[in-house]
């Protein structure tokens, strides 16, 4: 019967992280470009999503963990995060790569554009995200060295997490090529859920803390 | 029409200095690139070239093929 649940969220898990993000893509109304644009494109909503699972490969999650082991989500969530924080750390500098094969813009010139564009609102927040996706980075490889408790760290890696979603699914939508209506929906609806899951549990902490006292 | 769509423009303001035809404005509102003038869009893909993210798309099925100069 466990054996049937896990497998059953696996593939919840790969049908609304992956198959369905897919889906929408593929029936979205953006025009297509050359193969390497497009696949730049995907690999980046895909390594979104899969930032937006790593939400519910957390703490929040309570219904999951007690059909898994925690130290086997948790690996996985580690995996997780340093392999696609690594490739939305790129993402910037992805946007411009196909401009070495192209006549018109140097590619230089193009991120200094982009980077330089300080009146667009998309911008600031795609740059805000970056740092904060940088700073979870660092402070997910770095914990032991920072001197922190480990449950203050826990605390300070969830709020930066829901501060980073915020910003990132608000550039996301703001500036995605792909994120049309019901993308934009979907990635809201999911960072939203994500960001209660975990909230809750440090609401139902404090509660018991001031209960206690 | 020649210009198609503009999709995750930036507000850079490079298509609209680039384009010899005036095709394109700013939003005051969102600050992004609108196809304005769509009509007077010699599919010269200045715009499209010219763009940081890559946001134009010229319409494939009316376009002319660019003409790149080397050497």
């Amino acid at each position: 019967m466990k054996t049937r649940i896990k497998k059953y969220n696996r593939l919840a898990a790969l049908l609304a992280f992956i198959a369905l993000p897919l889906l929408i893509w593929t029936l979205g109304d953006v025009p297509r470009r050359s193969f390497l644009k497009e696949a730049i494109s995907l690999l980046t909503i895909i390594s979104f999503f899969m930032m937006l699972l790593q939400f519910f490969l957390s703490r929040g999650n309570g219904r999951m963990l007690k059909e898994h082991r925690t130290g086997k989500v948790v690996k996985l969530h580690k995996i997780l995060g340093y392999v696609f924080v690594s490739i939305l750390l790129l993402h910037p500098f992805l946007i411009v790569l196909p401009r070495f094969f192209e006549a018109g813009v140097d590619p230089g010139e193009a991120f200094s554009t982009m980077l330089s564009t300080w009146d667009s609102r998309g911008i600031i927040l795609g740059l805000s995200a970056w740092g904060l996706m940088l700073a979870l980075g660092l402070s997910s490889m770095f914990r032991n060295r920072l001197g922190m408790k480990y449950t203050t760290w826990r605390i300070f890696h969830g709020v930066l997490s829901i501060v980073f979603i915020s910003l990132a699914t608000w550039h996301a939508t703001d500036l995605g090529r792909h994120t049309d209506l019901p993308m934009s929906v979907y990635m809201i609806a999911l960072a939203g859920l994500g960001a209660i899951l975990l909230l809750r549990i440090y609401f139902i902490q404090l509660k018991n803390k001031l209960g206690h006292e | 029409m020649s210009i198609k769509s503009i999709n995750g423009c930036i507000g850079c303001g490079t298509c609209i200095e680039t384009c010899p035809t005036d095709v394109i404005r700013k939003d005051p509102g969102s600050g992004k690139a609108v196809i304005t003038y769509p009509a007077d869009c010699q599919i010269c893909h200045l715009c499209r070239m010219y763009c940081p993210v890559d946001a134009i798309t010229i319409s494939p099925e009316k376009s002319i093929p660019v003409i790149v100069s080397w050497g």
